[in-house]
């Protein structure tokens, strides 16, 4: 028993090593965005998706490419798939699932995969696509399983999906219901860089790609999948857990938020808490990571009244938690 | 990181300015305790003001619709300097209407009053309004100006006593600490937070109720202080003594007399035409028959306090003569004497024993009071007619000089042999013209007085007065002369006067005032100026405070009446060999003709006393009137009987004349164990010698069982006299103002050291616990909280920011370990895995290097500075925002 726990243990603290090389990994590509990449892949080891909002050249692209390559290597050889759909108004969901075609040789239908079946999908520009599009996706995404007719085919176990939209007041696109955001583990906003580190990019704008080719795997699916599963294992202290209830609570109950969480915002919340902890190289859950990933989470399942008041309302909500458990003395 | 003050800036567009919420909570708490306050400031102002025409009501309406419109108005972004323009624009229109309009000049003027009295209220509103809508100073401008404001209203004021002053300035000052509060508190308050209101009221219920508390308490302990300074100001309290003021007798609660520990210079003099004694001076002129009065002294008064401008009794004289029993704590017929007050008076020339017997009205019991200077005290019973007038009665036996008199400013006019007297004892004082074999401290005493440009300008007069005189009495005729000259106009130059005002400038020297520009006063102001014109001629000299005696009586000889406008001060020099002399020089009364005052039946005492006992009673039967006492004192016959063993003597009481030194008392008055004195003049006793081999026990054995008893004087107990001592002390004495400064002063100031300390005493606590050694963990605990608290009274704020995202920054400028620090802590707070060796060296090694870090990074001058700031140590408590 106590050799299996040892065990464990090394490999844990291994693969929370990978993770940080991971980040560090990605980071030579996407520079300035070490948080952003903490959100990727803490959605990734809770098992969830994420969304990426910003303006187009941003990096959002890249950051998939490059989280992508860096679990499955340059040409999918560390047997992770990497599929990349870019939307448009005229796509159709046949083009996601794959459709039945009828094989000559063997006088039957056979179902052709589409681009759905792979471990990591980069969707672009999610809304810009119809909502019928956009509706199938998630549901994938939901289920894990695409039933086509009377078959049902099972996804990949581990897929993760990076969608990346544009700002909602932008033309020509569609904006995702509530219900479908609710889909995504996390939300980030991509934002752009500080200023040293734009002129930094500026001047080796030749190296991006460059580094991009030099990109090399860090972490195996196995680990991720391992990891995955750790992610339930990690430790979270009642309080916090109390915290996450009254947070969820307080966005119900402000007048100014005309639809709060629901209950599986909470549960994503503390699956997406653990995983952040992962990421942070730790097996427990601090007020840190509560304060980080708040927004990050929640921000996008609320509605609000006025739009304006949108980033001060969550805070005021989530300072009045961080007091709390900063005065809370605990053991 | 963020240093406080660089945010929140204000973004220039229209819409509105403060939330609707931030607005009800500015009229609630704020508008509407200032409109409250307003109609109590106009109801009170429309009393003292005529052209107001006493329409409180409707004035308070126009501030109040004024402040609550401003406030309504400014919530949205509106600059203060157009709108105001606009507001004096619709003023000026609304003004040249109301002329156009309005019929007759009468009315105009009435119209126009009226508007102007609606533009003043609805203007301040406004102001008010705008300025707690806007301005964040405010509050404080607001206060000092409502408190001036009360300060003209109250200088209207008929009557200033402490209750009319408490009810003008209590409510604009509980309105003041509550509006700045407030005020600040609505700034400061983040209105998307939840339960805005309820913090609100919370914080306004806690900071009321302290409020409340603080003042009824202040109330509760200082009532009796108001009680004195209402008392000194003359205030509303009982008709009983006519406007307070300076009385030169101090009242005690049980309406008796004594005399004051100090005499001060006022404005005015309290005088009442009670009686207080009647004195039986055995004080007669050679002829035998012409008695010779003499002032009867209480107390002496040495010293002067500048400040104050205040005579005072000192303890520590030197050579002290005043002998000053209690006649109370004294059994009746026993004699309490001291041979220092001989001794000390160093007067050997013209000296005799005098004595005096002084029956008691509503002189305090405790008061022993006779001439100068008394040596002996034997309390004696009050005849039994006499008992509902006098309450007690003393002997008092005096060394009292033949050439002492208080026949120096007043002389019967044409009494040739009073004049002869006069020319006889300053012929005998002129002998004595040297001080230099007096003792040196002795001098150095009573010829001290203060040294500056004032006490010089007296100095300047005094020897310019005597500059002809040789001897200390003639330069005494001289200052008397002074006083007693006539002007340019044959007027007197100096008047006598009860209320003869104060220099205008509060601390300016009343005796200079008096001297030189006023020339009316009441004693001490005479008394005041001729000790110090004395002083400044070297002549050792010092002022005696008790009663004038006045001579009324031809039909009995000898016989004082003494009343309470009699009660004064005077001064006494000394002449070596001759002692100290009474010198009088305050000038007569010609304005108001003393009424003449009757003076009684002198008590006479008749019986002669066989048997005094003096003792504890052991029982009393009241009914069948036996009572028994252990004698443990006995006088038989005038003699005092050896005590050997106390013995019980068993009384019939049936006739007996029970007394209190409060005045008579009851049988059932005397209770086992109180202390008694029983005094018989039975007839029977006389024939039953004692003789020289008599005890107590012996005399006793001798007389007749049950004894005949005709008086007993039931004497207080200690606690009894204790009680009453506080009880007068708490009424008599005087409200010392600069104690009284100091006290709040060091109050106020200890106050608010501790305020700006409290950063201080928090930080060296916390510093305390995060030093102590302990577990690990909680260790990092209070080594985090040490920290946090340090780096916030620094100004760097955690605010918004996480825990971890803080330390990164505060790295970021102090190149310290905080952000590992940080990790280590949370991990103790939230994980169940406990720290590995590694942070535990961490946390005990991160503490000390990361404070000098900081010190390093932060000049001393910018941390003690910031160590100052109270807000950021309320901001770690509370959270509270500050901008």
């Amino acid at each position: 028993m106590e050799q299996t726990i040892t065990e464990q243990n090394i490999q844990i603290d291994e693969a929370l090593e990978n993770i940080q090389k991971l980040v560090e990994n990605i980071e030579t590509v996407i520079r300035g965005k070490r948080m952003q990449i903490q959100f990727i892949l803490t959605a990734l080891l809770a098992k969830g998706h994420i969304l990426m909002e910003d303006n187009p050249g941003t990096g959002k692209t890249v950051m998939a490419k490059t989280l992508a390559q860096s679990i499955s290597g340059r040409s999918n050889e560390g047997g992770v798939i990497f599929k990349r759909i870019q939307f448009t108004p005229d796509l159709l969901p046949m083009d996601l699932i794959g459709s039945h075609i009828f094989d000559d040789v063997k006088k039957e239908f056979i179902f052709k995969k589409g681009p759905l079946f792979c471990n990591v999908l980069l969707a672009d520009e999610i809304n810009r696509a119809s909502p019928k599009v956009q509706s199938a996706l998630l549901e994938c995404m939901a289920e894990q399983q695409i039933t086509m007719g009377e078959s049902t085919y099972p996804l990949e176990k581990m897929f993760f999906t990076i969608a990346t939209q544009n700002p909602v007041e932008m033309e020509g696109t569609y904006p995702l219901p509530a219900a479908q955001l609710d889909r995504f583990f996390i939300k980030i906003i991509f934002g752009y860089v500080d200023e040293e580190t734009e002129l930094d990019i500026y001047n080796n704008y030749l190296g991006i790609a460059d580094n991009l080719a030099h990109i090399h795997q860090v972490l195996s699916m196995e680990e991720i999948l391992f990891l995955q599963d750790e992610t339930e294992k990690v430790h979270i202290h009642q309080e916090i857990v109390k915290a996450v209830r009254n947070i969820i609570w307080d966005t119900r109950r402000h007048q100014d938020i005309v639809l709060g969480a629901s209950t599986r915002s909470g549960i994503t919340f503390l699956k997406c808490l653990k995983a952040f902890a992962l990421v942070n190289g730790r097996t427990f859950v601090t007020e840190d990571d509560l304060q980080k990933l708040t927004p990050a989470v929640l921000d996008h399942r609320l509605v609000y009244r006025n739009k304006d008041a949108k980033a001060k309302l969550l805070t005021s909500i989530l300072n009045k938690e961080m007091d709390r458990l900063s005065k809370l003395k605990l053991n | 990181m963020r240093w406080r003050g660089t945010e929140g800036e204000v973004k220039m567009q229209i819409g509105r300015f403060h939330s609707w919420k931030k607005v009800t909570a500015q009229i609630l708490l704020l508008a509407l305790p200032t409109i409250a306050l307003a109609f109590y400031l106009l109801y009170n102002v429309n009393h003292y003001y005529a052209l107001l025409q006493n329409k409180w009501f409707e004035q308070g309406m126009y501030f109040a619709t004024g402040i609550v419109t401003a406030i309504i108005f400014y919530s949205y972004r509106f600059r203060f300097v157009t709108t105001a323009l606009l507001l004096f624009g619709i003023y000026f229109i609304v003004y040249k209407l109301l002329g156009s309009i309005s019929v007759g000049e009468f009315d105009a003027f009435f119209v126009s009053v009226k508007f102007l009295i609606f533009t003043l209220l609805f203007s301040a509103g406004w102001l008010a309004g705008y300025g707690f809508s806007r301005s964040k100073y405010f509050t404080i401008i607001w206060s000092v100006f409502l408190l001036a404001m009360q300060i003209i209203v109250v200088s209207k004021t008929p009557e200033i006593s402490a209750n009319a002053l408490i009810a003008a300035f209590a409510p604009v000052l509980v309105y003041s600490f509550y509006i700045i509060y407030t005020a600040e508190l609505i700034r400061n308050m983040n209105e998307d937070e939840m339960g805005f209101g309820w913090f609100i009221t919370k914080r306004l219920a806690g900071f009321l109720g302290l409020a409340l508390v603080v003042l009824f308490s202040l109330l509760l302990i200082f009532q009796k202080d108001f009680k004195t300074i209402e008392h000194d100001w003359g205030g509303t309290s009982g008709g009983k003594d006519k406007g307070g003021r300076e009385s030169m007798t101090k009242q005690n609660r049980d309406g008796s007399l004594s005399n004051k520990d100090q005499m001060k210079l006022t404005s005015s003099l309290s005088k009442d035409k009670r009686l207080v004694f009647v004195a039986k001076l055995d004080n007669f002129f050679p002829d035998g028959k012409t008695p010779n009065p003499l002032y009867f002294t209480s107390t002496y008064y040495t010293k002067f306090d500048t400040t104050t401008q205040t005579f005072e009794e000192d303890k520590s004289v030197p050579y002290n003569d005043l002998f000053s029993p209690d006649p109370s704590r004294i059994p009746l017929y026993f004699v309490k004497t001291d041979s220092n007050a001989i001794r000390n008076t160093m007067a050997t020339l013209n000296r005799k024993i005098v004595s005096a017997d002084v029956y008691k009205v509503v002189l305090s019991p405790n008061e022993f009071i006779a001439p100068s200077t008394a040596f002996f005290c034997q309390p004696i019973p009050v005849e039994g007619e006499y008992k509902n007038q006098f309450k007690s009665a003393y002997r008092a036996k005096m060394w009292v000089s033949d050439l002492n008199s208080a026949y120096f400013i007043y002389n019967p006019a044409g009494n040739k042999s009073l004049e002869s007297f006069q020319q006889q004892r300053f012929e005998q004082l002129r002998n004595s013209n040297s001080y230099q074999r007096m003792d040196k401290k002795f001098m150095d005493y009573y010829t001290f007085m203060p040294r500056n440009e004032e006490y010089n300008r007296i100095k300047e007069l005094a020897q310019n007065l005597a500059r002809s005189a040789r001897t200390p009495v003639d330069k005494m005729i001289a200052i008397r002369d002074f006083f007693t000259s006539k002007d340019e106009f044959g007027q007197p130059l100096f008047r006598y006067s009860d209320n003869p005002g104060i220099p205008g400038l509060p601390s300016a020297s009343k005796l200079n005032y008096f001297l030189f520009e006023n020339r009316k006063g009441y004693c001490a102001y005479y008394a005041g100026a001729t000790l110090f014109m004395l002083r400044a001629l070297g002549i050792p000299s010092r002022i005696a405070a008790g009663f004038l005696t006045v001579d009324r009586s031809s039909k009995n000889p000898g016989w004082y009446w003494f009343y309470a406008d009699q009660a004064h001060a005077w001064v006494q020099l000394y002449f070596p060999g001759y002692g100290w002399i009474d010198f009088d020089t305050t000038v007569p009364d010609v304005n108001t003709q003393q009424s003449p005052q009757p003076d009684g039946t002198p008590p006479m005492n008749t019986q002669q006393a066989l048997l005094v006992a003096n003792g504890e009673a052991v029982s009393v039967d009241t009914t069948t009137k036996r009572a028994t006492m252990k004698v443990t004192k006995l006088l038989y016959h005038d003699e005092e009987i050896p005590t050997a063993l106390p013995k019980d003597l068993f009384m019939d009481v049936s006739i007996a004349a029970i007394t209190k030194d409060t005045g008579a008392g009851k049988l059932s008055d005397v209770k086992p164990g109180t202390s008694i004195v029983a005094v018989s003049y039975a007839e029977v006793l006389k024939n039953i010698e004692a003789n020289e081999m008599d005890s107590v026990g012996s005399v006793i054995n001798k007389i007749p069982r049950p004894t005949p008893i005709d008086e007993i004087k039931i004497m207080e107990t200690e606690e009894q006299k204790k009680d009453r001592e506080k009880l007068q002390a708490k009424t008599a004495q005087p409200f010392d103002w600069v104690k009284a400064l100091w006290i709040t002063l060091s109050v106020i100031l200890g106050f608010i050291l501790l305020v700006f300390a409290s950063p201080w005493l928090i930080w060296q606590y916390l510093n305390a616990k995060a030093k102590s050694n302990k577990n690990p963990g909680a260790n990092a605990y209070n080594i985090y909280n040490a920290s946090m608290y340090y780096l916030n009274q620094l100004s760097f704020i955690r605010d918004n920011q996480s825990p971890q995202q803080f330390a990164e920054g505060v790295d970021k400028h102090f190149g310290s370990n905080f952000n590992k620090f940080t990790n280590v802590y949370q991990k103790v707070k939230y994980s169940t895995t406990p720290l590995s060796a590694n942070e535990q060296t961490l946390v005990h090694e991160f503490y000390e290097p990361f404070k000098h870090q900081v010190k390093d990074k932060v000049p001393f001058k910018t941390r003690f500075s910031k160590f100052l700031n109270i807000y950021n140590t309320l901001h770690y408590f509370t959270k509270l925002k500050l901008n």
